[in-house]
């Protein structure tokens, strides 16, 4: 009979012995989740991810930031504190500060932005953001040649491909890059580089997180030449807690994959006094329903991404407590107040805590803009006519306020209104189905029972079949064709979209940096996201020309009669909305978080009002005295 | 004894081989780019050339040799042979860095996390899932147990009735329904236990309950059956004869026999809640092996499919044999 009890004894010794070991966290000043799922890399250089990049701001710091509370994401001094630009808009200096430190006391100097950019710019690194880094004169050049040399290095017999062979090929390289790129540290202080053209948005990629520099003696220990190809070899854990040297506002102190992240505050950090927070906790809960428990039960403090299937019924409960609320919300709206600052003055009430905040990202239908399909047949929609026509038969608005239902502002253009200072994107095309189907029959369809069947592929996640369906209804509709849904697994459809194996597709866009080309540069000829394959030399020559235009309102200008050409003529995409993104936090509670379309949030200003740290009065944004920023709530 | 766990332990590679021969074939041929983020912006395409070199994505079947040379200890033994791990690390004394770790068996980089091998990510997740699981199978015990011995002893009574009707339902309803529901009702109606996460004590409860019931109801039939048959036998007669009391006929004798049909289905449980709990640790957000399993199906992160999938495998065959073991050392009859 004992021996029957075994087993029991063997589980439950297993159960104890795990709960004993693994204690759950201490509370954090602030518990906040960050996106819908675990950070891809904390290596700078190799992000792409919003979360990731999030996640960079917080503990490493660039030349320069943008303040985010301000409707033109000014530019601000960070570990640089001034910098001179040449007359020709191509040179740049900067000017380090002497108290910039890394998490390790040791000083933040320009020789650590040479080696992190350098980084960026070998093929072994295989940064996303590459493109960026060849904006620095030398820098294509350098990366072609280190590319050039490892696939000669692996032509070698095997016999000349040795530690010494590998260990020579990296010097050649480090030789290399100091003859031909023109980034250079002059002193501790100084970082000089000089561009390829004059990039006016080149300060605000300095603030982006891919540039943000890593600390040489502890990197490199990690990326040593192969022998058999000479390429780094990229070790992973030296962004692990107690590895990880930093310079931003905080240190990783802990981190367990899937489970939980933990900031502390940067003791070395120069600016450590501003924070208004000690110790972050970030858990990662990827069940929606389990997040939005999460933050209703008061585990967290803030939600970044609130993805839930009745997320549509939440943003009602909002409208609605504005309804309620009507004569005092449109007081302080006209006040120009932001979204965040309106909540907090209107009455107590849970139902304040959902916020949709506009994401600085486009949704849209692409239109295949070859001469012919995938399969050989011809292609309808070679012609722009065509495309027109179909862009101005889509009920954007119904589209947005029946089937999205999460209060995405519709899109006329491919650029939010207001997220770029300084530059307006065109009108686009409105809804007008009597002109789509004039233009139709112009485009030689005068019977459109006549035209191919429209085949729109998507992939099945994310509502984009009930948009399918809209938009099928309303082609159907208004235009008299025949329309066919083409369902497809996310991998598949991705697959299909890069080889341009559809007619029309669903597709979208994230942008990176602050200036327009980040949205405009997807359409030039050749562009590897260029899915459409669309070519106009025309639109191509206006990017050219932006390129060497010095003047800034020039060149928005011409930026602007690019996006018009491609919203109002030729359309290759059509735009439907631009993204929302979802937050659930008390603004009462929780201050530093700005609803700017852009959407970049910078944890480390975060202040947990009424805790005796910090101001404890929540940042707001400039009161914007005509127009009210776009895509904010309205009832 | 030692010949069965002699034989087991030699087939245990063979039966890898193959698992990991058909899992590599599989994820392979499925469409895709592993080194591909879904949603956004594209590296260039030399980039994508050079990171297939480097993983050995370029080819099936040098991914297949070299992952298979990693993964299977046998890299680290000749390493170890030729003196190449000695050396790496003298040279990490010298350049006062902690030396790089080397598992015996190395499952790679994840493709998808790439601050994480697959190693320190099974490392983390399985405690998680073995602990779950564990509490789940000892619950699944106590309520299957408890209520297949009231149902045998009264068969066709009310208490005999109503455990067979929880039980039906603790098998047919899908673990994500008791999941919310209970979410519902302790998390959120009347908060008494935390909603999710890892943790403490209290964290357990609800995630291990839910992933318990359909074992129980499973336990709880295996016992009635087993009972009302060694309660109808001879030497339980015997016993009653001979003026036994009725608690000891139960549980010294009758329970004694009417166990071993649970015990064999032990084995394949344990394994099976231990590795097979996806749909617990989603709602309840649960840091174990479960979904790492499906979300590096759905990336295509192939080092961590393939590690995954050899780690579960290993189990179940494990988790097999150990119950085999048990049988025959509580069963001498089996052997």
């Amino acid at each position: 009979m004992l021996r029957l009890l075994v087993p029991f004894v063997l589980l439950a010794a297993l159960v104890g012995a795990t709960i004993l070991t693994d204690p759950p966290p201490k509370p954090a000043d602030l518990t906040f989740i960050n996106g819908t799922g675990e950070i891809n890399t904390l290596d700078p250089q190799r992000m792409s991810w919003q979360l990731d990049l999030r996640a960079a701001r917080l503990y490493f710091e660039g030349l320069t930031a943008n303040d985010v509370f301000t409707w033109g994401y000014d530019i601000i001094p960070a570990v640089a504190e001034s910098w001179d630009v040449t007359d020709d808009g191509r040179g740049y200096t900067f000017h380090l500060r002497d108290d910039a430190k890394w998490s390790n006391g040791a000083p933040v100097t320009a020789h650590d932005f040479v080696y992190s950019w350098r980084r960026a710019l070998l093929p072994d690194i295989a940064s996303d953001y590459i493109a960026f880094f060849r904006l620095i004169e030398g820098g294509g050049e350098f990366y072609d040649w280190r590319q050039e040399a490892l696939d000669e290095y692996e032509q070698r017999p095997p016999s000349q491909r040795t530690a010494q062979a590998a260990e020579t090929l990296w010097r050649d390289t480090l030789e290399h890059f100091d003859a031909t790129v023109a980034l250079e540290a002059v002193d501790d202080r100084t970082l000089r580089m000089r561009l390829t053209e004059p990039t006016p948005y080149w300060l605000d990629i300095c603030a982006f997180a891919v540039f943000y520099p890593v600390y040489e003696p502890l990197v490199s220990q990690y990326e040593r030449p192969n022998p058999d190809s000479a390429r780094l070899d990229l070790k992973s854990g030296w962004t692990k807690p107690g590895r990880l040297v930093c310079n931003g506002p905080f240190v990783v102190t802990r981190w367990r994959f899937k489970r939980s992240m933990r900031a502390e505050k940067n003791p070395h950090y120069w600016n450590r006094d501003s924070l208004a927070i000690d110790s972050i906790e970030m858990p990662v809960i990827e069940e929606p329903n389990a997040m939005v428990l999460a933050f209703e039960t008061g585990a967290v403090d803030w939600a970044t991404d609130v993805t839930v299937g009745y997320r549509a019924d939440i943003i009602q409960k909002k409208k609605n407590f504005y309804e309620e609320n009507r004569a005092a919300y449109e007081a302080l709206k006209a006040q120009g107040l932001d979204q965040f600052e309106i909540d907090r003055r209107l009455p107590d009430d849970p139902r304040k805590n959902i916020h949709v905040i506009p994401a600085f990202a486009t949704y849209w239908y692409n239109f295949n803009c070859l001469p012919k399909l995938h399969d050989g047949r011809d292609n309808p929609f070679h012609d722009p006519r065509v495309r027109r026509a179909f862009a101005m038969s889509v009920d954007k608005q119904t589209l947005v306020d029946q089937v999205k239902r999460t209060g995405e502002p519709v899109a006329g253009s491919l650029i939010p209104p207001n997220s770029i200072g300084g530059y307006t994107p065109p009108e686009g095309l409105g809804y007008d189905p009597a002109a789509a189907r004039e233009l139709l029959a112009e485009a030689g369809w005068p019977d459109p029972a006549r035209f191919p069947t429209v085949e729109i592929m998507f992939n099945k996640d994310a509502g984009h079949d009930l948009i399918a369906q809209a938009v099928a209804k309303d082609w159907q509709r208004n235009l008299g064709v025949s329309v066919s849904l083409d369902q497809k697994e996310l991998k598949v459809y991705r697959n299909d979209l890069k080889n341009a194996n559809y007619m029309v597709t669903r597709a979208g866009w994230y942008a990176d940096y602050g200036d327009p080309t980040t949205f405009l540069e997807v359409n030039r000829t050749g562009d590897g996201n260029n899915d459409r394959k669309y070519s106009n030399p025309v639109y191509d020559d206006l990017l050219d020309q932006a390129r060497v235009e010095t003047d800034p309102a020039r060149r928005m200008a011409i930026l602007s009669e690019a996006e018009r050409i491609i919203m109002e003529e030729d359309l290759p995409m059509v735009p439907f909305y631009h993204y929302v993104t979802v937050y659930m936090f008390d603004p009462d509670k929780l201050g530093g978080i700005n609803p700017h379309p852009r959407a970049t949030q910078n944890v480390f200003l975060l202040d947990v009002l009424g805790d005796g740290k910090g101001p404890d009065v929540a940042r707001t944004m400039p009161v914007l005295p005509p127009s009210p920023a776009p895509g904010a709530d309205t009832p | 004894m030692i010949g069965l766990i002699l034989r087991r332990l030699l087939a245990l590679p063979v039966i890898l081989i193959v698992v990991y021969t058909i899992t590599l074939t599989l994820a392979w041929a499925a469409p895709g780019n592993p080194l591909e983020n879904p949603e956004g912006r594209q590296p260039p395409a030399e980039v994508m050339e050079a990171m297939k070199r480097q993983y050995n994505l370029d080819s099936f079947w040098r991914f297949y040799i070299s992952y298979l040379d990693s993964a299977s200890g046998a890299e680290y033994a000749r390493d170890l042979v030729t003196g190449r791990i000695a050396r790496e690390h003298n040279l990490a004394a010298q350049t006062d860095i902690a030396a790089r770790s080397r598992p015996v068996f190395d499952f790679g980089p994840s493709l998808q996390y790439e601050d994480w091998t697959v190693n320190e990510i099974i490392a983390g997740a399985m405690p998680v899932s073995i602990t779950l699981g564990a509490l789940a199978i000892l619950i699944a015990l106590g309520i299957g147990i408890t209520a297949g011995v009231v149902g045998a002893v009264r068969p066709n009574s009310f208490a005999d009735l109503a455990t067979l009707t929880v039980a039906l339902i603790g098998i047919s309803l899908p673990t994500f329904v008791i999941g919310t529901v209970l979410l519902l009702v302790f998390g959120v109606w009347w908060p008494i236990l935390p909603v999710g996460g890892w943790g403490g004590l209290a964290q357990l409860v609800m995630p291990s309950l839910t992933l318990s019931l359909p074992f129980a109801a499973y336990i709880a039939r295996l016992t009635r059956m087993g009972m009302i048959e060694s309660l109808g036998s001879d030497y339980v007669r015997t016993a009653r004869a001979k003026g036994m009391g009725e608690r000891r006929v139960l549980l010294a004798h009758a329970l004694k026999n009417a166990f071993l049909p649970v015990l064999s289905f032990l084995g394949p449980a344990t394994a099976l809640a231990m590795t097979g709990s996806f749909i617990v640790e989603r709602v309840f957000n649960v840091p174990g092996m479960g979904q790492h399993f499906v979300n590096a199906v759905l990336n295509k992160d192939l080092f961590l499919i393939m590690g995954v999938v050899l780690i579960f495998a290993t189990m179940l065959i494990v988790f097999n044999l150990a119950v085999d073991v048990m049988y025959r050392w509580v069963d001498p009859r089996i052997a």
